[in-house]
């Protein structure tokens, strides 16, 4: 699937934030957005993952809107956020369970059991959350996101809080998604980590989108 | 399922909030005790005094729930999760509601044999008209309660948003399970305060509609 972004806007009372951003993602593409601290970058994530509407601007999959079927599109597109967006009174076994069979995964569990131990994370399966790591909980949350295994991913920040350990094995989880027709589009300060990807960088400032030099 | 999967997260999510169950029960029990000395050990009119303490504890007791429940879905982010599932709208409305009234129900089993013992009211013959009454304000109390508390989520000022929205709506059908508990209790029949009834049922689906109608809206309009 094809994500587009074109003349994305956005402004917080007086403070326009994005100014016309856009940006084409395709399958089996991995994209790097770059920009200085408060440039935007996580409004523009939050739009394409449409847990926030633009103020003028298009957003499309395969050049349909997305807000014309929210549903579907939502189904198709995988977020993490700065946010982990999971219940810390539940287990990560149950939350992914619940998320997973939400968005339509019949074998929510298996998938849920197997992406657990990728990240290391089985001896955990069954804790609450609540007293779990920054690290720990991130894991978790990147495992929501690519358990439905969706036709896009937008990741704000994913190495956030991720050892190097972790941060291999999301690079290898990112790699089988791109060989299965996954556009990935990640936002990171973190170059040296997503460097073995070999993504296509662009650079979000001012509140445009432009090809990082 | 829908409906079903978010119903069951959300009792689980409760049940193993073991202490703010502790907090509200003993809330409310300590509330219908402390009005039952107030009023007592001579009653006027037991009737009158119990049904009005019984649901002025639930009254209380129900904004303290909705208000940790819509907690429960902003700590984290867990609600804004749900709604990127792509799941139907109003299938995770219905579990919520269905969710937020069963809470309350729990309350009200815990509550009512309390109320009868310590303002000796009530009997085993109206037991089940009571239990409707019951059902009849829980159901307005869930249904508006789970769509004020979407409108309000995300927002600073949520608790009051909530109080604002919700103290309005609720008080008729407050009023309503009042005076039919009170007649229950009184004169064993809801025959000459049966018109609370119809205005009960109105708001309970007045809510429902309004939910199946806004929910969505509402919804995204969280952002």
């Amino acid at each position: 699937m094809t994500l587009g972004a074109r003349g994305i806007e956005k402004r917080f009372s007086s403070q326009v934030v994005l100014r016309g951003a856009s940006i084409e993602l395709h399958p089996g593409e991995i994209l790097l957005l770059r920009g200085p601290n408060g440039s935007g970058k996580t409004t523009f994530a939050r739009i394409l993952a449409t847990t926030l509407a633009a103020d003028a601007g298009t957003v499309t999959l395969d050049g349909e809107p997305v807000r014309r079927r929210l549903g579907a599109a939502r189904r198709a597109i995988g977020f993490v956020s700065h946010r982990p967006l999971l219940y810390l009174g539940l287990t990560p076994l149950e939350n992914l369970e619940f998320f997973g069979r939400l968005a339509g995964v019949t074998d929510a569990r298996l998938r849920a059991e197997r992406l657990l131990e990728r990240f290391g994370l089985t001896p955990f399966a069954r804790t609450a959350m609540e007293r779990f790591s920054r690290g720990m909980l991130q894991r978790v949350a990147l495992i929501r996101a690519l358990l439905p295994a969706p036709k896009v991913l937008i990741l704000d920040e994913p190495y956030a809080g991720l050892d190097d350990e972790g941060s291999s094995t999301l690079n290898a989880l990112l790699e089988e998604a791109r060989g299965g027709g996954t556009a990935s589009l990640v936002i990171s300060h973190d170059r040296d980590r997503i460097a073995p990807l070999t993504p296509r960088e662009y650079l979000l400032k001012h509140g445009v989108i432009e090809p990082s030099p | 399922m829908t409906a079903l999967r978010v119903l069951a997260k959300d009792l689980r999510l409760h049940a193993r909030d073991a202490r703010f169950i502790a907090t509200l029960s003993l809330f409310s029990l300590s509330l219908v005790l402390i009005l039952s000395v107030a009023f007592g050990p001579f009653f006027r009119d037991p009737a009158r005094e119990a049904s009005a303490t019984l649901w002025a504890a639930l009254f209380f007791a129900g904004v303290l729930g909705l208000t940790r429940a819509l907690d429960l879905e902003s700590e984290s982010g867990g609600g804004e999760a749900l709604r990127l599932t792509g799941a139907d709208p109003f299938a995770i409305y219905a579990g919520k509601t269905i969710a937020n009234f069963l809470l309350m129900a729990v309350l009200f089993v815990l509550l009512l044999p309390c109320t009868s013992i310590f303002f000796d009211v009530g009997n085993l013959a109206v037991l089940p008209t009571v239990a409707g009454v019951a059902a009849l304000a829980l159901i307005g109390y869930a249904a508006w309660g789970t769509l004020f508390a979407a409108l309000a989520r995300g927002l600073k000022a949520r608790e009051l948003l909530l109080s604002i929205l919700l103290f309005p709506t609720l008080i008729p059908l407050w009023i309503g399970a009042v005076k039919l508990t009170r007649s229950l209790w009184a004169d064993g029949t809801i025959e000459p305060v049966r018109d609370w009834v119809k205005i009960m049922v109105v708001i309970d689906v007045l809510g429902l509609a309004l939910a199946a109608w806004l929910y969505e809206v509402i919804q995204e309009a969280e952002e």
